[in-house]
Parts: structure tokens; sequence; C-alpha cells
């Protein structure tokens, strides 16, 4: 009987999922594999009522002829699915969190799949290690638009999410430039400022502001100031989501007497990013920076939007890569482990490995040395 | 047969002093872990989960270099260190809330919500605060989460603060079976419940579940303890539930019931969201804002109308 993989994508769309899936199967067609897809993660295994069609899809080469370079992921991408915590209303009409992985398990044996290839980010690496420890053979491919995947020098969907963000970061600058105002950008990244700086380099941004580098802002100002000060009239600025300031913070809400007796243990103090998440370092920068410059300032928000969309030729390449050699994993007898592009070679590495670490920029990165050399602020 | 009260544990998740809002004058309120609902709006997210639950505060961290005594201790591995700012993060997926990183941890960044108490500890720990409760005609309230999951516990301890002399209040959305309330409300002197949402869609969309279960509870025990107060609640939720019709259709149920004394709103607020980044969640309602002043009063007028008093000030606060 020949072999059967199982592929799927765990939570949030990225370009170019579609080459990896694309090269799952062109690469398992080769060696007379059979490729099924599974619906929302394992939700399509676990759910399958939920799909009119069943939660599970034949993907043959005919049917993803043509899908290389669709925004519209062959797929779908899971919300919430984590086979150890799955939300269910039980009996007693509560609701509870099970752990149905010795399930899923079952349910892959009866499906007669082999093995699963996990299209995945940083947190479902994880969930993915845990499946591999209960004896599931697995192969991860990373995708990350923030490229904050450890032990790999790329994830696909940074490269197409780069190059919108810098062609958002160009239109930002027509529009600052004409209305004579600093535009001060926000771009994803939490932990990593690779986007950010990466981005704010290739738009020539007059500073960038990244979780790795805490900023001070009268330096930032400082920078616009002297800039202002020989003839510009308009600045950039691209601030990572979590960026985060030097100086103390003086702008976190406080624990009030009624929070407190409200909302029991509430009495930890978190930066305004964690909550507000999206749109809270642009506003909070711009508003420092007007006051500071004198300038007048408008924040703007990236966000998903550059999450969407094409992938590029580099993500392309990438993704097909990606899914053939996670064939190619499965083929050489390996589970448990990640595809990984280690420049000029695409190497496995353990689950174990990618695990618990986030890639982030490294103080003496070329990057942040390249940005330090074009004049670019840092703020620090 | 019940364990007696020193040995009958439930896990407690909080013991809150001097409170206000929750029932008449000031009161201590027990707070248990385990709810049986997912309200989106929920302010208190330590209480969901029916065991013990790590919690990580990232500002009380003082990093590997300074400290770094918990990534030793964990044997899940489950903690790691951020090269960027020297500080530990938590693996949510693979903690185990096995609690052994917290004794450790000198600056309590990492905590455990939730500890198992006897009846006996928890008597000692409110009866402490007796005067205040003859004072002011308060006494205890027990909250969760959803206190009717530990029937036993909860009814063990509002009859022990009975024999003391203490008055007992339960807060409850009600989505428990029949069993659970009638086994805990015969010791209980007010029950705070929640209406919701209406309309069963609505409901079942922002907690969870539909409210049909949790209205034929109710209806039975406003009728089958005629001498117990009832005070009926809503956690008033912009865009779900902050509108007239809703107002109108919970006066509309409790009205003909004499022993419902009370109906109250709870405008949403968002102190609780802090914790649910302590926790490794993300709150999903951080685009809400609270009910403006003049709706509050709008509504509450509806509601003095129906109870043909004239108008009470706003009680703050959502459960």
């Amino acid at each position: 009987m020949s072999t059967r993989v199982a592929v799927n994508l765990s939570s949030g769309f990225v370009p170019g999922v579609n080459a990896v899936i694309c090269g799952v199967v062109a690469a398992a067609n080769e060696l007379g594999w059979k490729i099924v897809g599974i619906h929302d993660g394992f939700e399509g295994l676990l759910s399958p009522d939920r799909y009119p069609h069943g939660g599970l899809v034949d993907l043959c080469p005919e049917l993803v002829d043509g899908s290389l370079s669709s925004s519209r992921p062959l797929l779908g991408t899971a919300t919430k699915v984590d086979p150890f915590r799955v939300q269910t209303i039980n009996a007693e009409n509560q609701i509870e969190e099970v752990d149905r992985s010795d399930e899923l398990i079952k349910l892959l044996t009866k499906n007669n799949i082999d093995a699963v290839i996990s299209v995945v980010g940083i947190r479902a690496l994880s969930v993915l290690f845990k499946l591999h420890r209960k004896g599931l053979r697995v192969i991860a491919v990373p995708k990350s638009v923030e490229n904050d995947v450890a032990a790999t020098q790329l994830s696909f969907g940074f490269n197409s999410t780069l190059s919108c963000a810098v062609e958002m970061l160009e239109r930002s600058r027509e529009a600052a430039r004409s209305a004579q105002q600093i535009g001060v950008i926000e771009v994803l990244g939490e932990h990593s400022g690779w986007l950010a700086l990466q981005a704010g380099i290739a738009g020539f941004a007059d500073a960038i502001l990244i979780p790795e580098l805490p900023y001070d802002i009268e330096r930032v100002a400082a920078k616009l100031r002297a800039e202002l000060g020989i003839g510009a009239r308009h600045g950039l600025v691209v601030v990572a989501e979590g960026a985060r300031s030097a100086a103390p913070e003086t702008e976190l809400r406080t624990v009030n007497p009624l929070k407190a007796s409200l909302s029991p243990s509430a009495t930890g103090q978190e930066g305004g990013h964690v909550i507000e998440r999206s749109g809270f370092m642009a506003k909070k920068v711009a508003g420092e920076l007007q006051k500071l410059t004198g300038h007048e300032t408008y924040p703007l928000v990236l966000g998903q939007l550059i999450k969407a969309g094409h992938p590029t030729a580099v993500d392309r390449q990438l993704g097909l890569a990606y899914g053939a050699a996670a064939i190619r994993a499965l083929h050489e007898n390996q589970s448990g482990v990640m595809t990984a592009f280690e420049p000029p070679e695409l190497k496995f590495v353990p689950l174990s490995e990618a695990i618990n670490k986030i890639r982030t920029v490294p103080a003496n990165s070329l990057f942040v040395q390249t940005a330090r050399s074009l004049g670019i602020c840092l703020g620090d | 047969m019940t364990p007696p009260i020193d040995q009958l544990t439930g896990i407690v998740l909080n013991i809150q002093h001097f409170c206000t809002h929750d029932g008449p004058g000031i009161r201590t309120t027990i707070f248990l872990k385990a709810c049986s609902l997912r309200c989106k709006w929920c302010c208190n997210p330590e209480s969901i989960h029916p065991k013990p639950e790590l919690s990580y505060n990232l500002g009380k961290c003082i990093g590997e270099k300074e400290c770094g005594f918990c990534l030793k201790e964990c044997p899940e591995s489950a903690l790691f260190v951020l090269q960027s700012d020297g500080k530990v993060r938590v693996n949510w997926d693979l903690c185990t809330n096995c609690g052994k990183c917290v004794d450790i941890c000198p600056t309590h960044a990492l905590n455990l919500f939730g500890q198992n108490m006897t009846v006996q500890q928890v008597l000692d720990e409110v009866e402490q605060d007796s005067n205040f409760y003859n004072e002011s005609g308060g006494g205890i309230t027990v909250s969760g989460g959803e206190c009717l999951l530990q029937p036993e516990f909860v009814g063990a301890l509002l009859a022990g603060a009975h024999e003391r002399g203490i008055n007992t209040a339960i807060e409850t959305a009600g989505n428990v079976p029949w069993r659970f309330m009638e086994q805990v409300l015969p010791h209980v002197d007010v029950m705070l419940h929640d209406h919701k949402a209406t309309d069963p869609e609505q409901h079942k969309k922002w907690t969870g579940v539909d409210n049909v279960r949790i209205l034929a509870n109710f209806k039975q025990a406003y009728e089958t303890f005629p001498n117990t107060k009832f005070v009926a609640r809503t956690p008033l939720i912009p865009g779900v539930n902050d509108d007239e019709d809703h107002v109108r259709s919970v006066l509309a149920f409790i009205r003909p019931h004499k022993n419902v004394i009370d109906y109250e709103l709870l405008p949403y607020h968002r102190f609780g969201e802090s914790k649910y980044n302590f926790l490794g969640r993300v709150y999903e309602l951080k685009d809400f804002e609270s009910p403006t002043a003049e709706k509050l009063l709008r509504l509450r007028a509806i509601i003095d109308e129906a109870f043909g008093r004239k108008s009470n000030p706003v009680t703050e606060g959502s459960s």
C-alpha cells in the first residue's frame, strides 16, 4: 500500500502556503505517495461533520495546479485548534477544554495516514512537538511574516510581507511629503524587529524602533529635528508593535482600588501594546514626537493588511522547496524535525531545537550595522 | 457521605475582603475556580479553568542573569529566556501548571492561581471580618468562576457560615445541573444571578452555550426557595445586551416573582484584560468601550420604574 501523508496549516494566513502544499504534492507524486489535506489544522479530522464534504480532501497534482500564485489557501487555516485543548460542550452543558490528542492519533491511523506535515508558526511548533512525543510522525514547515521562528534563517511568508511593507512605506513617505508631516508607521513584530528593521532600511526611514533595542524618544526627536532643521518638511519613522521605551513607563495604567476589588489578582501592570496590540505604539510614538519636535505627525498601522496578497518569487521558491524537503525528510525516515533554510543549505532541525526560542535581532546584526551606517536612528 | 469540614476541600482562587459590590453591606468574597461558560468579556479569566493555573507577570521578572531559578526547576522545559531582554517567557503549550517554578520565584512574577482549601480554613479566614458584617449588614459571598460547580464545598461552607450567624450570598450564572443549585440554595440568603443575553443564540455566541437551562434553573429556584432573596444582574456589554429590549425582557422574567428584589446593571469594564496576557491568552473584546452614563441612566430608570421606586445610583463593575 502506498504511503499516505496528511498536510495541514496552523492558524493565520501567510503568503506562500499554497507553494508549500504544491511542493508537498509534487514531491509526493514523484514517489507515488498520496497526499491528503486536513481542513483547519486538525479540526477536519476531529470534527468532520462541520464540513459539507468531510474534513479531509485528497490533494492530487491536478487539484493544486494553478494554485501556486493564488492568495486563497488550498486548505483552511485553523483558528484555535489545539488537539490537547479542544473546547467542547459536555453532557452537562458545560464548556470545557479536553485533551483529544489520543483520539487524533487513532483517527489518523483509521484514515490510513502515515505522517503529518504541518505548516506552523512559533506556537503551533510546540503542539507539534507534543504530538511527536506521543509517537506521531510529524514534519514542521516554518511560516512567519515576522521571521521569528528560531533555528531557520528564513520562514516563508516573510519576504512577501517585507516587500508589501516596503511598498506601503514608499506610499507613506509620499503622503508625509505632500502633507509635510512625520509619518509613524507601525508594522507587525511583538518580539522580533526583523520586519520593521528590514522594511525601514529598504524604505530608507529616518528612524526605526524595534523591540530588541529599547529606544530613547529624545534621540529620535533629535534626529528628526536635525533633518527638519536642514530643510526637510517631512519624516518617516517605522516602529514595530512591540517596540519599547528605555525610559521607565509613565503611561501605564494604574491599579485603582475599584479594579482591585472587581478583578482580584489584576494588580500587575502591562505595557499598553500587550493589551491594545495593534496601533498602540504608532499612536504613542507619534504623540510623543509631535510634542518634542513641534511638527505635525500621523500614526499609521499596516498591521494584518500586509500579510495578505500574493507570494513573491522568493516565497514561492522557498515554499516549494520546504514542501519538497518535508517529503524528503519522511522518505529518509525522519520525524519530529522542522525544515530550515541555512544558506546555502536546506536542512532538518529537531523540533526540540526550534521550540522555546524566538528569533530576535542581535545587537550586532548586519542589518543593525547597515542601518547605523546609513544614518538611520535606532533610538538607542 | 460528605466529609467533615476540616477535610472537605474546594479550589479557591482568592478571598477578597471588604467588598461592596457583591451583595448587601461589607462582604468577604470567596472566588472559586472553574466556570461552565466562556463569556468573551470575562474580567476574571484566571477563574475559568477548574485546576490551579500558572500566571506570569513579565514586569516583575528580574531576568536570567539576576535570578534564573525557575529555568532549572521546570520539569517540562516550559520556561525559556528571550535573548533580547534577558527575561523569562512561558511556553504555555508545554506548561502543565505543576507550580514548581512558583515557590522559587523571588519576585512573584510566577504565580499559581488557585489553591485547595478546606471549608474550615475558609471559615477561619472569613470569620476575622465578622465585626464588619455585623456593623454593615454584610456577610460572605461565594463567587467564581461558577461557584455552583463545587456544590458540596459551597453547601458546607455556607452552612458553616450560617452556624456562625454570618449572612450568605452566592454569585452564579446558573449554567449548572439543577441538582447542584438545589444542593446549595438551602444555605443561601441572597442569590445574585446573571441574565447575560435574552436570545438563546446570542447567549451562545457570547458565552458559549444557550440560556435555556439557565432560565429554567432560575425559575425553578425562585419557586422552590420563596424565602431566598434573588438579585438579577446584567453585565452590560455595549452592542451585546445594552439595549432596552434586553432589560425589559429580564424584567418580564423576574417581576412575577416577589422574591426577586432587584435588578442591577454592571457596566462593562476592561480591568481584567492584563490577566489574559499573564495567562498566555488573548483578550477578544479589546475594541469595546464601557457604556455611556446616559445609557446607564436610561436603562436604570426603566428598572426603577418596574420596581416602583426613584432612581438608584448605578453599580459599577461587571462579572
